[in-house]
């Protein structure tokens, strides 16, 4: 009985958490893969500005970094609506982590295979297109598997700067039913089950591009 | 190795091997390397090699490891730098080239330019592993050559059906045998059509059972004659049938060098008389 009082307006906070995950994982996987390049880049101003980002974001408080965002940034005249904020904050700081991840999967591709694209004559580009890349981003999966839960379960900071998302409604309706235990408990079990489709997507996409390998 | 060396001497053969090399000498080399240096920090590993190869020749390298013999074909294929020194390639500077008369250092373009002319096949085969053996084969003339896939494609298979792969177009690296993996390597740099072959120690990393096979295919593309070739080996029977000149090397410097009878009966160095005598001891 509760959970049909509770559940619609839980779902509602859902439908925010899930469109926050998505648009922070668009640009977290598109800076981490620019930041990535960046610190092994041969130019030492590309590498120190990506190192310079990336250290910042990863050596703060997530929670720190939103607020400044959210509440500081305006002072200096730059207001962001609270979803681009979110969204914002997010996506710097899983882009930062992230990085991380494709400039070690870049890195561990075997020498020889370079070796073989320059003894094969392929232009650098087309090394890293056809050669490198396809390589380390089947390494990078993991790495990105475990970012993308740790941003779904990030965005329940969003609560704090205005956002209506889950662990928001969750907030409000336990302050107006009391029902602690009931409400608290649906949270962790709806946060599991958007957590688990994306574990074994990233899995399926492991298994079918690691094909013949090893 | 279990086989000694034979120790056959033929001298009609080989007066007729040396009109061979005199003729092809005054062709404008293949390959030059002049006074060419390579240092890693206070390791000097090449010291000064003045070194041609003539088009179509087959050079075989021999000596102890870490005695440069890799390093030069590296530099060649440009997957290392000389520290001082020039190499041509078809008359060519390889790592340098001229701007308004100044000599510079290449760029990316004009290295592309001289590296297609040449071929390698390394020690550890260096497959893609991501690629079905026929796609490893494909791959540099569809992307590097711009040649349809299909085209590609055929080519590919005529190519390892003459490496003795036809059966294995579907196959990933990792399910093949090393001497399989380096059939596909060597049918993968032959595909380019190179003018001249490096072989950085082909057989070195296979079980000793695997070794034939691959010097059979080796020598299969020797005897077709065209190509130059650079064995870098320590396998003595073969580098003395297949090449039609040995040269020495030992501590970054050429000891040695001359048509493969010469120096596999009269070794003059003694260093290179202890390096054979290990090897018949075997």
């Amino acid at each position: 009985m509760t959970i049909l009082y509770l559940l619609p307006t839980l779902l509602q906070g859902l439908k925010i958490t899930l469109i926050i995950t998505f648009l922070a994982m668009l640009l977290a996987f598109v800076l981490a893969f620019l930041a990535g390049f960046g610190r092994l880049s041969k130019f030492r101003v590309v590498r120190f500005l990506t190192a310079f980002y990336v250290e910042v974001f990863r050596g703060t408080s997530l929670l720190v970094q939103l607020f400044w965002i959210y509440f500081a940034l305006p002072l200096i005249g730059i207001s962001l609506p609270p979803l681009a904020a979110g969204v914002l904050t997010l996506g710097l700081n899983y882009g930062a982590y992230g990085s991380e991840v494709v400039r070690s999967a870049i890195l561990a591709v075997p020498k020889g295979q370079t070796e073989a694209g320059i003894a094969l004559n392929f232009s650098p580009w087309r090394r890293l297109r056809h050669i490198i890349l396809p390589q380390a981003f089947v390494m990078m999966l993991p790495g990105f598997g475990n970012l993308q839960i740790e941003l779904l379960k990030g965005t329940s900071l969003v609560s704090l700067i205005t956002l209506a998302d889950l662990t928001y409604q969750a907030t409000i309706l336990n302050a107006s039913t009391m029902e602690t235990t009931m409400i608290y408990s649906l949270l962790l079990v709806i946060y599991f089950l958007i957590a688990w489709p994306l574990t074994r997507g990233i899995r399926w996409v492991e298994n079918r591009l690691s094909v013949g390998r090893y | 190795m279990s086989t000694p060396l034979k120790l056959v001497k033929n001298l009609s053969d080989e007066e007729n091997n040396y009109q061979d090399i005199s003729k092809k000498k005054q062709k404008q080399p293949m390959v030059c390397y002049d006074k060419i240096s390579k240092s890693y920090g206070d390791l000097q590993v090449l010291k000064k090699i003045d070194f041609d190869i003539a088009p179509g020749e087959k050079v075989a390298l021999i000596g102890p490891s870490g005695s440069g013999k890799t390093t030069l074909a590296r530099l060649l294929m440009t997957l290392e730098e000389p520290t001082s020194g020039t190499i041509k390639v078809d008359g060519e500077l390889l790592w340098h080239q001229k701007i308004k008369g100044k000599k510079v250092k290449a760029n990316e373009k004009h290295l592309q330019k001289i590296r297609g002319k040449i071929g390698m096949v390394f020690q550890h085969f260096n497959l893609f592993p991501h690629m079905t053996i026929l796609d490893n084969v494909a791959a540099a003339p569809i992307h590097v050559a711009g040649i349809p896939r299909a085209e590609a494609e055929e080519q590919a298979i005529s190519i390892l059906e003459k490496v003795g792969l036809s059966d294995k177009f579907n196959a990933y690296p990792s399910q093949l045998s090393g001497g399989q993996k380096q059939r596909v390597a060597i049918a993968r740099a032959l595909v380019m059509r190179p003018q001249i072959m490096l072989f950085d120690e082909p057989t070195s990393a296979l079980d000793p059972e695997l070794v034939g096979e691959v010097l059979g295919v080796i020598k299969d593309i020797a005897q077709e004659g065209e190509m130059a070739m650079l064995l870098i080996t320590h396998e003595m029977d073969f580098a003395k049938d297949v090449a039609d000149r040995v040269a020495f090397f030992d501590e970054g410097r050429i000891v040695e060098e001359g048509k493969p009878e010469e120096l596999f009966y009269n070794p003059r160095s003694t260093r290179l008389q202890d390096l054979l005598s290990r090897f018949r001891g075997r």
